[in-house]
Formats: structure tokens, sequence, C-alpha cells
């Protein structure tokens, strides 16, 4: 009856202890999906990772193939934002077209991206003005 | 009127329907009341549905071959210009070809248990013929519903098709990966199927254990398989370089697989000492849930991943399905919970028992925190309307000590005799794995591995490996000493008469090149990232990259962008040519990396981006991964242990037909 119930503590508290790190990386990994507008309205502090969805304004986007300096202005209708990477856009990022971008914002507002992802097929509707972005994109 | 595959292969599922519906009653009576007449009926059932079901698969095989597009799912997924070989693979390229498929197996896995279970156990096996036969009606309903219909007739019909999704017809891994993880998912319903019915007859014992237990064995196995080839061909399709996301539907994959794990080793528990009874039916049934589960998560398109590729009336109907399967089996757990009293007694803190239990826990946690992190972004959207996703620093820090946890229990629990290990026994058992796993840790120090986890890795994996050394240098030794066998014979006669217990090892083994693949490539992957001209050249961790330029390659079903790479040292001497692949029907162009696999490192080419005006310039992302083949070589490993512990083992009387086998001889 002894070895039982040390067996049943440890089990316990094996589980217990899984459980707690599980909720908190839980609550630290979640990356919100937010179109600019909601980013403002949110007022995503600095250095929080987001990921936001919108298009890359036309006219905007300008890679620098020697420097590797990314630069693009991803906007939902209503809120435009400077998006700045490093490294070739994928080849499939057009300007017009649907983009969602994983980052942080700087302090001057600016949003460091550190993935750019081209949403650019049949399937993706970028997402109309101050609407959140489609989750069921492919 | 002219011949129709489309007409064939309707007809043939609407036949196959009512006989699937009467098979339920037929077997359930047979059960019920014994008879003979009706049991034959239920088999003759089974047998004509299964066929009928591999008619209409080979119905749609047929449409696709001869480019039908008068069926909507060939012109969807399938293009004059597609070659033979992915045409034929489209029977599993999309939703309603996926779930034909899907029924073909769990026809022929009915008609297996009408035919080869029922003589067995009439009983046990005849309830759960009754069990698989309302399964598979399920299954008939949908394909014989606009739900998943694969032979839905075009609106219009076009003079050529879509072509499958540019992503499917690019690798032949996919003429394997998904129909060995749909045989994996599938197969895994005849042990559900054995445990419901033991549960409807209230037996209490652990037949339905025994009979099912290879089944268990066979489709774990395609299912691990099955995802090492899923990563594999992420791998060398996707162009980025990995092999695991923890993407939705590979988590969909890997959690069934988890818990079907932690079953195939508290079986064990069960048959050796009496215990964990309905934690063992617990197992079954869960595992079974989440098979369900992830088709619903992959199927209904809730989940954000490229691998939804369809949204359709079938995700509530899964759901359905699913909420039902979970309340009908939890009812009659704990309705025949009285039963199942275990009639052993647990041993101590360091009897293998109780490691398996440890084990069984950490893999039951592993399960459930990865359907956490693949729920919420769904809970947290129904709750709030907020939109979020769990990225990988979640999975990997949860995962990744659950896994080492999981590597150190697998070192010692096979080492542990049942009941409790005496001081004596502890010493011989594990002075020699203890100096392994230090010179484990020195080598990855040695070779420059960062990262406290990985230099884990590296310790647990010599840990593991010698212990197993260690177990067969002593069957050998024991062989030799009471046959007079030589080593090659005695070690042969090892895997072969006891093939369930070093079957194991071999698995184990399997895991620990698994797990050093992993931590290796993770910890030690260099990238390059250039922008080069023609007759451009640099250098990448040793190996030197060459540019010779860009050329366009026309395709009858695609064009080609195609960067030339020569890669040199380290004593290779590689063309690599990555690619961004056009397909006419697709907006998206794909790209294609160039590998140079090896043994010791992989170069693995990425063009990501070139100059669209003049073709002046490219650039060129470059991998240099090290041991990453050994994953796919651990996958290898683990099926062919997997295959030692599933053959029949000579010399011992099968006590029942075909599913059965003699009694387990881990621990022997």
């Amino acid at each position: 009856m002894g070895a039982r119930r040390v067996l049943l503590i440890a089990v316990l508290a094996a589980a217990v202890l899984i459980g707690f790190v599980a909720v908190q990386n839980l609550a630290s990994s979640a990356v919100y999906y937010l179109t600019p507008t909601e980013a403002r309205e949110r007022n995503i502090a600095a250095g929080t990772a987001v990921r936001l969805g919108g298009q890359v304004e036309t006219g905007s986007l300008r890679y620098d193939p020697q420097t590797r300096d990314l630069r693009f202005v991803l906007t939902d209708g209503t809120t435009r934002v400077a998006v700045i990477g490093t490294g070739a856009p994928p080849a499939l990022l057009r300007e017009g077209a649907g983009a969602v971008v994983e980052g942080t914002f700087a302090a001057d507002g600016t949003f460091r991206a550190t993935q750019v992802i081209a949403k650019h097929d049949e399937q993706y509707a970028p997402p109309s003005p101050g609407a959140t972005p489609s989750h069921q994109t492919p | 009127m002219s011949f129709s595959f489309a007409d064939l292969g309707t007809g043939a599922l609407r036949a196959a329907l009512p006989l699937a519906i009467w098979g339920i009653g037929a077997a359930a009576y047979a059960a019920a009341k014994r008879d003979g007449r009706a049991l034959a009926s239920a088999r003759w059932s089974a047998l004509i549905t299964f066929l009928l079901v591999v008619l209409a698969a080979f119905a749609m095989i047929g449409a696709l071959v001869t480019h039908d597009f008068s069926i909507a799912y060939v012109a969807r997924n399938n293009a004059l210009e597609t070659p033979l070989f992915f045409t034929v693979v489209s029977l599993w390229a999309a939703l309603e070809g996926s779930i034909l498929l899907w029924t073909a197996i769990l026809a022929g896995a009915t008609a297996y248990v009408a035919w080869r279970g029922t003589p067995a156990l009439p009983r046990l096996a005849t309830t759960a013929l009754a069990v698989l036969f309302a399964m598979l009606t399920f299954f008939l309903l949908l394909v014989t519903t606009p739900a998943a219909d694969p032979f839905v007739r075009s609106e219009i019909v076009p003079l050529d098709g879509n072509g499958p999704n540019p992503l499917l017809q690019n690798h032949p891994l996919m003429a394997l990966h998904p129909p060995l993880l749909y045989l994996g998912y599938v197969l895994f319903s005849v042990p559900f199927a054995y445990a419901i019915a033991s549960l409807i007859l209230g037996e209490g014992g652990d037949r339905w254990l025994v009979a099912t237990r290879r089944f268990a064995l066979v489709s774990w196995a395609l299912l691990g398989v099955g995802i090492v080839a899923g990563s594999w061909w992420s791998y060398a399709v996707l162009g980025w370089g990995g092999y695991w996301a923890w993407d939705p539907v590979e988590n969909a994959a890997i959690m069934p697989w988890l818990v079907a794990t932690a079953y195939l080793h508290s079986v064990m528990v069960e048959e050796k000492r009496r215990l964990l009874r309905s934690w063992n039916l617990s197992l079954v049934i869960a595992t079974f849930a989440l098979t369900i589960l992830g088709t619903f998560l992959t199927r209904s398109g809730v989940v954000n991943s490229v691998h939804a590729f369809t949204q359709s009336a079938i995700g509530p109907l899964l759901l359905g399905y699913l909420v039902a399967i979970v309340v009908l089996s939890v009812g009659l757990l704990l309705w025949r919970l009285p039963t199942l009293r275990d009639t052993g007694a647990v041993g101590t803190p360091l009897s293998r028992e109780a490691i398996f239990l440890f084990q069984n826990v950490v893999f039951v946690a592993a399960t459930l925190t990865v359907l956490l992190g693949t729920l919420y972004p769904l809970i947290a959207e129904a709750l709030s309307g907020a939109q979020l996703s769990i990225g990988r620093p979640y999975f990997d820090r949860v995962e990744v000590p659950l896994a080492l946890a999981l590597l150190f229990l697998m070192g010692i629990g096979p080492q542990l005799p049942w009941h409790g290990a005496s001081r004596a026994t502890l010493e011989r058992q594990f002075t020699a794995p203890i100096v392994a796993a230090a010179g484990g840790a020195l080598l990855a120090v040695a070779t420059g591995l960062g990262g406290a986890f990985a230099v884990l890795t590296y310790a647990l994996a010599a840990f593991v490996v010698a212990t197993v050394v260690q177990e067969f240098a002593r069957g050998i030794r024991a062989r030799r000493a009471l046959h007079g066998e030589s080593a090659g014979t005695a070690f042969a006669n090892l895997l072969r008469r006891s093939g369930r217990r070093y079957g194991g090892y071999v698995v184990h083994l399997g895991i620990v090149l698994v797990a050093v693949a992993v931590a290796t490539s993770q910890s030690k992957t260099i990238e390059v990232e250039r922008t080069v001209r023609a007759g451009d050249q640099f250098d990448a961790a040793g190996y030197t990259v060459a540019f010779g330029g860009l050329r366009s390659v026309s395709e009858p079903q695609r064009d080609l962008l195609v960067a030339d790479l020569r890669v040199t040292g380290n004593g290779a001497d590689e063309q690599l040519r990555p690619a961004l692949l056009f397909f006419p029907n697709a907006t998206q162009a794909v790209g294609s990396p160039g590998i140079a696999a090896g043994l010791h490192d992989d170069v693995y080419t990425i063009l990501v981006a070139y100059d669209t005006t003049a073709r002046s310039w490219a650039t060129v992302r470059v991998l240099v991964i090290p041991l990453v083949s050994w994953l796919w070589l651990g996958g290898g490993v683990v099926g062919l242990g997997a295959v030692i512990a599933a053959l029949p083992q000579p010399k011992r009387r099968e006590v029942m037909h075909g599913l059965a086998e003699a009694p387990a001889t881990v621990g022997d």
C-alpha cells in the first residue's frame, strides 16, 4: 500500500508540474493575429510578438539585394504600418496582394518583421478595411 | 447507355451501404443468439461490402487515369498533363478521395475480422464486427451523400481539369505518406471495436487486448512511419529546411501515435501484472477518438494549415461522429467500471510496472499539452473573438523536456524487473549505461553542440543504446551457453524467437536515432543567404557553393525557373537545382529545394528571390543541416523493429488463429 501511495503522489506531482509549465508557456507563446487598425486600437506594446495581416501597399515594396534590407507598407485600408525586415521577400510577395508579417513593433512605431508570409492564392481574400484577417486561409 | 466510371463507383457505394447496415444487425444477432447462419450472413456482407468499396476506389482511379472530367473530383484534382503517377495518387489528394480510401481500408479491416477474427473468439469478435459495421456505415453514408460523395458530376464538363494542388504533385512520397497515415488511423478501429465489444459483453478480462495486440502494434507502426514520411515530405517539398512545425495537421497525427505508444507499453502491465485494466480501455478509446479528432481538424478547415485544403459540409458530421463515439465509449466504460477490478498489485517505484506507469503519464501529458496548444486558438476565438496562434516556442518548451523524460524512462524501464529491483540488480543493469551516458555528454560537448537539452539528449541516447547493447549481449551469451549457437545465429534467434522483446529494443534504437537527429539538426544548422550573379561562389560551413545562373525549363504540366548550383567540399561534388515551379492553374509559384543528402549533413538550397526583369541576380539560401537523414533512417528502424515484434514467433503454439498470439514474451 505504501508503494502505491508513493507512486500516486509522484504521478500527481508530475501531472501538476507539467500542467503548470504548459499553461505558463501557453500564455507567453500566444501570438495575436491582428489587422493594423486593431493593433493601433489595442496599443500593442513595443516588443510584443504579434502577427499582422493586410495588403502590401502599391508602390511601397523595396528590397535591396546587397544589404538585404526589405521595406514595405502594410495596410488594411485604414491604418498603414511601415514594415522593416531582413532578407529577400518571399517570391510570392507582390504589391497590392495580401501578406502576413510576424514580429514586433519598435518604439518608433515601425514593425520589425521576423517573418514575412505572402498570402497570394485564390482561396485567400485580403481583409476588408477593419475586418479581422481570415483565419481559414490555407 | 455507355459505360461510365461515375455510375460504376456510385452504384458500388450505394450497394455497399445497405449491406453494411444489414451487417450491423446480422453480427449483433449472431453474437447475442450465437446464431451460425446470421454470422455467415454477416461475414459475406463484410466481404462483399469490401469488394464493392474497392471497386469504387478502382472506378475513381479509372476515372482519373482516363481524365473523366465529368466527375467534379477529377476535374478539380486532375489535368490532362498530370503525370500518370500523380494522377493515380490523386485518389487521396483531396477530401472525397481520402474518405473513399479510408472507407476501403475500414471495409478491409471489417472483412478481416469477419473471416479471421470470429472463428477464434466467436462472441467477442462477432460483437466487435457489429461495431465495425456501424463505423463502416457512417463512412459509407459520407461517400453516398453530398458530404463526401467522390462521384458528384461536374455541372459543366471542362475541357481540362485544374490539376492536383501544386504542393501535392511534387514528390514521390505523396504516394506513401497519406496511405500510411490512413492505414495507421483506420486499423486502430480494430482494437477499439474489440475493446467496445468487451465492454458491451462485460467480459472484464484482457482477451480483447491479447487478440488485438498485433493489430495495435501494426497500426501504431504504420502511423509512426507515416508521420516520419510526412515530415520527410515537408522537408523535401516545402522548402523551409525544417521537418516539423507543430502544424495542426502534424499535431493531429502525432497525438493518437503518442497515446498508442503509451498503450503498447501499458498492455504489458495488464498482461503481466493484471493491472491498469480500465486505463488500457481508456487509452484505446482515446487513441481512436484522437484519430477522428485529427480527421475533423484537418478535413473541416477549422484550423489554419496548408493541409486543410477543403472546407466542406463534412465538418459537422465528423464532429457529431466524434462526440457520439466519445459519449458512447465513456458511458460504456463507466457502466462496466465495477467489472474492471485490477487483481494484481503494483510493485515498488523501482519496478518495471512503476516506470511504465510514469511513462504512460508522460505520454498522456505530452498528448494533452499538444492538444491544448492545437485547440487553444479555436477556444480563444470562440470565447473572445480574438485570433491568435500558438507558435513553436510553446510546443518546443513543453514537449522537449517531456521527450527527454521519455528517453530517460526508455532507458531504465526495460532494465528493471517486475515487482521491484534490488540494489545488486541496479548496479548490474546501470553501471555500463551510466558510463555511456557520460561519454555521450562529452561527445556532445566535444562536437560543439550548444544547449543543455542537446547535451542531455546525447547523454540519454548513449544511455539507452548501452542498455540495448547490454540486453543483446546478455541474450546472445545466454543462447550460446544454452544451445551452443554462434554469435550470429544467437542474434538472429533472439530476434526471431523473442521478437516482441528484442524487436522492441530495435524500435528503441530507432527512437534514439530520431532524437539525436532532432537535437543535432536543431542546434547546429548553419544558414547562409547570398545574392549572387552567374559565376559567383561562396562558402557555407565548409562547402563551396557556385552559382551557374538561372534558366527556364518547360515541362508539360508546369514551368520551372531553375538556379544551377554546384556544391563542392567535404568530399561532396553535386549539382543542385533549387527552383520555383509555376503551374498553369495556380496563381502561386511553388518553391522546390535542391538537396544534397548525406549521412553527416544535408546541404539544403532554396531559390528565395530573383531579378524578375533581367534575371541578372538570384538570392539563394543555403542550409547545412547535420544528421537530418538520421531522422528518416530512425523512422525506418522503428518500422523494422515493429515488424520483428509483430512477426509470429516459431515454436510457440498459437492459441487463437490470425488475430491472436501466444502470451507476451517481454520481460521473460
